[in-house]
């Protein structure tokens, strides 16, 4: 009797055990830390594009409209859902398509996904992120096609755009910088992607990588996105490092007003999310960029 | 001759071109969006008080910190009602974006959200608080952001 309860026992154990294996295989066993990935999430503001928040649509389930000088793109749905999303993706295809800007089928994203910034993202960086990314609500919401004309929707294309303007590789600290500069570097340049928005491009879409950071006059969503080196008269060289907290990590502007639009969501989202100690070092860094004079606002556009 | 029907052509021509702008201007700028845009720059005041005061850069004073609370609380009270249908973009010259008007409950919300942080905060001051006070200030700018975010055009 005894010995035929425990035997019961066991198998029960076992069963559970079996379950327990089947519920991991389920989750798709990641192996990276979600604590970490979502603090990498804030930090790269992937949320921005992949979510349809105008139409209060589910986070990371796409949609978003990004107007550009080509037309008209829409954010995909990066949820973990096997045939909407990404779900069926390995750690190397999720990867490859954030450092390389490639699709698991080799196909190119369009530079309008900023993997010309997020080439510098560590592999453990996103490793961790992916598991973040995976633990969220799946969505089944379809893609929807880019709305962009010809020959600049053709993705063959895009391989010429990266042999002209993308430099792939991983973030090397300065080692004559200091480690709050360099932790600040790898948070500008690599996961919040700063670059993108804050310096002019050419033609082709290509960043003018002589003017990097110093304002955009003409950005596609309309208004100005304003010069942050430290330039003294149309930079950020007079803002104190209390100005540029309190934009980080609020949206406050030294005049009282509150900034909105596109740098509203990125505060929002983003900036607001990360530690002091990381706004910090991003103000760091942006304080020993070489100061670029170059007016963005007023003197007609 | 021909000089001078050129000059008072061209005279007349600017009167009208002046006419025209400001009866255009009279004609289209409702009354609700001076109004509005003279409290936002209100509440920059007040935030321009708070700021130093909340970083430590300035003397932590409950009286004035009070008095620009209450400012920045009665001036979202009064903006609220100052977005009637028919104040958008397309009736006069106003940063207002027109999803205020297609999402109107969101937008009525934030400016809830926004008295009710002013109105801890006069709270908070009236108890010389200024620890409370302190924390309580970042759910004020928050909500600030919360609907330049959605609901202003950026600026040029």
């Amino acid at each position: 009797m005894t010995w035929c309860a425990r035997k019961v026992a066991t198998s029960r154990l076992a069963g559970a055990f079996v379950l327990l294996l089947a519920f991991a295989g389920s989750a798709s066993a990641q192996s990276g830390d979600a604590g970490r990935g979502e603090y990498i999430f804030a930090a790269g503001g992937c949320a921005g594009c992949h979510t349809d928040t105008k139409n209060n649509g589910q986070l990371l389930a796409g949609g978003r409209e990004l107007k550009t000088p080509f037309g008209s793109f829409y954010g995909p749905n990066i949820t973990a859902h096997p045939t909407a999303g990404i779900g069926t993706w390995s750690d190397a295809d999720f990867i490859r398509a954030v450092r390389q800007g490639r699709r698991p089928d080799g196909a190119h994203y369009f530079p309008v996904f900023p993997y010309t910034s997020f080439t510098k993202i560590s592999d453990a960086d996103l490793v961790d992120l992916k598991t973040y990314i995976f633990s969220l609500p799946t969505s089944d919401r379809p893609n929807r096609p880019h709305d962009i004309g010809f020959p600049f929707n053709l993705r063959a294309l895009q391989f010429g755009w990266k042999l002209l303007h993308f430099t792939p590789g991983a973030f090397r600290p300065d080692p004559s910088k200091s480690a709050q500069v360099n932790r600040g570097a790898y948070l500008t340049e690599a996961l919040g992607h700063c670059a993108e928005c804050h310096s002019p491009r050419n033609p082709l879409g290509g960043l003018d990588t002589a003017m990097l950071f110093a304002g955009d006059r003409n950005p596609p969503g309309g208004g100005r996105v304003p010069n942050i080196t430290p330039d003294a008269e149309t930079g950020i060289g007079k803002w104190s490092d209390g100005d540029l907290e309190d934009l980080l990590g609020s949206g406050m502007t030294p005049d009282g007003d509150s900034v909105g639009g596109e740098m509203g969501e990125v505060v929002a989202k983003s900036t607001s999310k990360l530690t002091p100690e990381d706004r910090k070092a991003m103000i760091a860094y942006l304080r020993q960029l070489k100061p670029i004079q170059n007016r963005v606002r007023g003197g007609g556009s | 001759m021909k000089y001078f029907v050129r000059q008072a052509a061209f005279a007349v021509g600017v009167g009208i071109l002046v006419a025209a702008t400001s009866f255009g201007a009279a004609a289209q700028n409702p009354a609700e969006i001076a109004q509005r845009q003279e409290l936002m720059k209100a509440n920059g005041g007040a935030m321009r008080v708070l700021t130093p005061m909340v970083r430590g850069e300035a003397p932590w004073n409950a009286q004035a910190a009070g008095q620009a609370a209450a400012s920045a609380r009665d001036a979202a009270t009064k903006a609220k009602a100052l977005f009637p249908a028919g104040t958008g973009p397309d009736k006069g010259q106003t940063a207002a974006l027109p999803a205020i008007w297609e999402r109107k409950a969101e937008f009525d919300a934030i400016f809830d959200r926004q008295i009710a942080a002013a109105s801890n905060l006069v709270t908070l001051a009236a108890a010389n608080n200024e620890a409370g006070f302190k924390a309580g200030f970042a759910a004020l700018g928050q909500s600030c952001g919360a609907c330049h975010t959605p609901f202003r055009r950026p600026a040029n």
